[in-house]
This record gives structure tokens, C-alpha cells and sequence, in this order.
């Protein structure tokens, strides 16, 4: 009998633990495991175990990561600059791919003629790794701040225009049909039926763009420039600097953790109806 | 006010070729102004293409379906569609979707807005205006999808399985309130259903369509007063009676 059981001093106390247990957040044990390995690694250093000057310990790191703050690196070149080179780089980039490809994704989704005759030269041109392409962009445009940004468009256009046709033709039929008996006109029911019910599957693709845009933004700073943490990066590597490195993966780390926040941020924003179980799904 | 239907020796195929495409052959169907009439058979017999039809949303083979006299043409605010479940933009609250319809047509705002208001109390869901559909139960759901199709005051009130995702309990209580809204607001309605005890409990008619290809099989006028007794000896006999015509 569940009200007896329920009263019993045993269950009670179960009760009392399952309660209590919310008051240690989630993040708190990630955490924890966190500091472990970075004790273990800073001790296995410290006994020799391996290599420092390959496996430079946290607290090297965290000193590395104080100097490219304070004196940068190469010498002058701080994190500041870094961080600004990459950052707008990927803004921009992303920028132009989301306000062409979204559009046009739109319109060639809502005419299946066009997408029918287009859909070969979207196939194709997404297969080819962007990376494929750096030797031709630079022999187009030379190894300027042009050929960077375009790059990381053209990476993140075609994940863009992809996710907008498909989410236009994901539409669910019953709501052209209500729409079509609540007496919408063609016109209205694309801007206020297709537009909202695409948006969803638009911002699954930009997420993933999002990530296409951090793994072509690394490469293509490893050529022609000093500045921006790919150039970071490589100029470390240039001097066996793995600490300088390491710092630098952290601060793409970081970048690459603000911006996705931000986007998952702006989707709550704008689509507040969207459902978990949607999130999940998509 | 309901306007009158006429459904006059209508076929619909969807493939010349194939005969099991025959979806509809030779229906023949005449119902009244603010007459409530069900339409139930089984999978395939064709109930959703002749909703479909009347719609607008398919035009017949051969055959036609008159309006108010009217040939049907392409799908109107005059019809109001309820559909199963999950036909709400979930983009928008419940006042906005009720809205829907009176926006695209150009009502100003402030009138719109005390016409979905008031629909909001007919369909019972004051202070839930501002909810998005998810945040709804599926019965609150169906309220609103049934406000959103009467927004239009339309002469036609067109449901297809309206509560067929509803469970037991809530789907007997979307019955009563659907009755109650139609004495209020005073419609044709058609509605498609599996459920011969829900075409039963609501209608003044129940139109009964056999399958492959679908035909009209049976008539049975209802004619017990309202609210009825499902357990009633005659609603019983009506039962069977509807039950041997479809099997």
C-alpha cells in the first residue's frame, strides 16, 4: 500500500535525499573531474612522467597565458589583436553567407522547379571540402583579407542555403492548408507560414555553419598573416612553442563557446514557441 | 448562418489508370443549412477526400459540389476547416491564431481583436490568450483550432477527426462544448469521424461511405433530441444499424 510505505521513515529519508540532491548543480561535478586531470597532468610533470616541454603543465600554461596577454606573441602581436582578427573575420563571413543563403534557400525551396534544376550545383558545390578550394581562392584573389573571408562564406553558404530549401519543403502541408481556408493569400501564407515554420530548421543549420566557420577560419589564418589565432597558432608552432599553443586552442575555445551561446541565445530569443522536444529532434 | 451543400454525382479519381485511385464514385450528397451532418466509414472509404472536396482543397473528377447554389472553387474563409490535432501555428499564441484569418482579410485591429476575445470565451479559454499551442492540452487545442475556423464566421464548419487524438474523457467533453458552440453560432457543419458513437451523439445525420471505391453506402437520420443518452435503447439500435452498414 503506497500510503503506508510513503509514511514509513525509510522512505522518508529517500524522499529527503532525492530533494537534496538538485542542490549541487550539474556543472559542479564536470567541474571537479576537470581539476582532477589538470591536478594529475601538473603532478605526472612534476615527477617526470612526461615530457613538460611537449605536455606543458597548467601552471606553465596559465604563465604563457598571463605573457601573450600582457607581451603577445609573436612579440607585440597580443591577445587582444588576436581575438579581434579571428573574431571579425568569422562575423563577416557568416554574415555574408546567412544573408545570401537565407533568401535564396526561401525562394529556391518555395519553387521546386528551380530547386530541381539547381539542386546538382548545391550537391556539388557543398561536397567540395572548403578547405580544397584555399589554393584556388588564393590564386583568384591573392592571400588577402578577401580570400579569409570568403572562404569562410562559401563554407558556411552552402550548409545555409541546404538547410533553408530543406526546412521550406519540410513545411508541414496542414498549415498551407488552414491557412489556405482562413483565406490567406499566396503571399501571406509564405511570410507568415513558411518564414515562421522554416525557421527552426534555418537555425539547425546555422549552428552548423557556425562550426564550419571555426574550422576554416583556423586554416585559412595559418597563411598570410601574422594576426588571428589560426596565425597564433602556427607561429607557435614555427618556434616549438606548445604552450603558446595550447593557450591558443583555449582562446578559440572560448570564441567558439560565446558565439554558439549567442546564437542559441538569439534563437530563444526570436523563437520562443519553439519546443525542447523540437531541439532535440532537430 | 449555415448554408446549404449540394455534393451532386461526384467521382474523384487520383490516377486515370489505376481503379483502386478511384477515391470517390458517384456521390450524392444534399445537406441543409445548419444541418449537422457526420460522415463515417472506414480507413479508405474516402470521408477526408469528400471534406477535401467541399473545401476546395481537391476539385472533383466528374461531378460537382455546390454552395449556396455556388460551384465550389478554391479553398475560402467561407468554409472554416478544423483538422486533427496539431494544425495550429505554433508560431503564434492562441488569440494570434484565432486572429489569423480576420488579419489576412484586412479587419482593423481593435475589431479583430474583440471578436477573438469573445471567441475566446465561447470556446472557454479565458486567460489562456497569450499561450502557445504547446503550452495547451490537446482539448485546449482543439478550442482554439475551432475558434480560429470560426473567426471568419463562415457559412461551413468543415472537421476532419476534430477530436480523433483526444482521449476518452476530453474528447466526450469536446462534444458537449462542440453542441453547445453550435447552437450558439448557428453553422452547416460536416464532420468526419471513425467513431460511430461520436457521429452518433452529435449529428442530425449520419452519412455512411464504403470503401475501394468509395460509395455512399448509408443514411440514417438522427432525429433523438439533444443531449442524447448513449445508452438509450434507441441510440443502441442506431448503433447496430450503422455498424451493419459499414461491415
Amino acid at each position: 500500500m503506497p500510503s503506508s510505505s510513503d509514511s514509513s521513515p525509510r522512505r522518508a529519508w529517500i524522499r529527503r535525499l532525492r530533494r537534496a540532491r538538485p542542490a549541487v548543480p550539474d556543472w559542479v561535478y564536470g567541474l571537479l573531474t576537470v581539476l582532477v586531470l589538470l591536478g594529475l597532468w601538473e603532478y605526472a610533470v612534476d615527477h617526470a612522467w612526461i615530457n613538460a616541454y611537449r605536455f606543458p603543465p597548467p601552471s606553465k600554461l596559465a604563465r604563457t597565458f598571463e605573457a601573450l596577454l600582457e607581451r603577445g606573441f609573436p612579440r607585440g602581436v597580443t591577445t587582444d589583436v588576436h581575438f579581434k582578427a579571428t573574431l571579425w573575420r568569422i562575423l563577416k563571413g557568416y554574415t555574408v553567407a546567412t544573408v545570401f543563403a537565407i533568401p535564396l534557400g526561401l525562394f529556391v525551396g518555395a519553387t521546386p522547379l528551380l530547386e530541381r534544376a539547381v539542386t546538382p550545383i548545391i550537391t556539388f558545390a557543398r561536397s567540395v571540402a572548403t578547405l580544397s578550394l584555399l589554393p584556388l581562392a588564393v590564386a583568384w584573389f591573392g592571400v588577402g583579407e578577401f580570400t579569409r573571408v570568403f572562404l569562410i562564406a562559401y563554407g558556411c553558404f552552402w550548409i545555409i542555403l541546404t538547410s533553408a530549401i530543406n526546412a521550406v519543403q519540410g513545411v508541414s502541408k496542414v498549415y498551407v492548408f488552414a491557412a489556405q481556408s482562413l483565406g490567406a493569400s499566396r503571399r501571406q501564407i509564405f511570410v507568415q507560414v513558411m518564414l515562421p515554420a522554416s525557421l527552426p530548421r534555418i537555425f539547425a543549420g546555422m549552428r552548423v555553419a557556425l562550426g564550419m566557420a571555426f574550422l576554416v577560419i583556423i586554416a585559412v589564418e595559418m597563411i598570410g598573416t601574422i594576426e588571428g589565432l589560426g596565425a597564433l597558432i602556427m607561429e607557435a608552432r614555427n618556434f616549438y612553442r606548445t604552450d603558446v599553443t595550447m593557450v591558443g586552442m583555449i582562446f578559440i575555445a572560448i570564441i567558439g563557446f560565446t558565439l554558439a551561446k549567442t546564437l542559441a541565445w538569439l534563437e530563444r530569443v526570436l523563437l520562443p514557441w519553439v519546443t525542447d522536444l523540437e531541439e532535440v529532434q532537430r | 448562418m449555415g448554408k446549404a451543400i449540394a455534393i451532386e454525382h461526384v467521382t474523384k479519381r487520383f490516377n486515370d489508370e489505376d481503379e483502386r485511385a478511384l477515391a470517390l464514385e458517384d456521390v450524392s450528397l444534399h445537406i441543409e443549412a445548419n444541418e449537422f451532418v457526420s460522415i463515417v466509414g472506414r480507413s479508405g472509404c474516402g470521408k477526408t477526400t469528400l471534406l477535401n472536396l467541399i473545401a476546395g482543397f481537391l476539385q472533383p473528377s466528374s461531378g460537382q459540389v455546390l454552395i449556396g447554389g455556388e460551384p465550389v472553387g478554391s479553398p475560402g474563409p467561407d468554409r472554416g476547416m478544423v483538422f486533427q490535432q496539431g494544425a495550429l501555428f505554433p508560431w503564434l499564441t492562441a488569440i494570434q491564431n484565432i486572429e489569423f484569418g480576420p488579419r489576412n482579410r484586412g479587419v482593423p485591429r481593435r475589431q479583430r481583436r474583440a471578436q477573438a476575445q469573445e471567441l475566446i470565451e465561447l470556446v472557454r479559454l479565458d486567460g489562456f490568450e497569450r499561450k502557445y499551442p504547446r503550452e495547451l492540452s490537446g482539448g485546449m487545442q482543439q478550442r482554439v483550432a475551432i475558434a480560429r475556423a470560426l473567426a471568419n464566421d463562415p457559412d461551413i464548419l468543415l472537421m476532419d477527426e476534430p477530436f480523433g487524438a483526444l482521449d476518452e474523457l476530453t474528447r466526450s467533453e469536446m462534444q458537449l462544448e462542440l453542441l453547445r458552440i453550435w447552437e450558439a453560432r448557428k453553422k452547416t457543419v460536416v464532420f468526419v469521424t471513425h467513431s460511430i458513437m461520436e457521429a452518433l451523439y452529435l449529428s442530425d445525420r449520419v452519412v455512411v461511405l464504403s470503401p475501394h471505391p468509395g460509395r455512399l453506402r448509408a443514411e440514417v437520420a438522427v432525429t433523438l433530441p439533444r443531449p442524447r443518452q448513449r445508452s438509450s435503447q434507441e441510440f443502441m439500435a442506431m448503433y447496430e444499424e450503422i455498424h451493419r452498414a459499414i461491415f
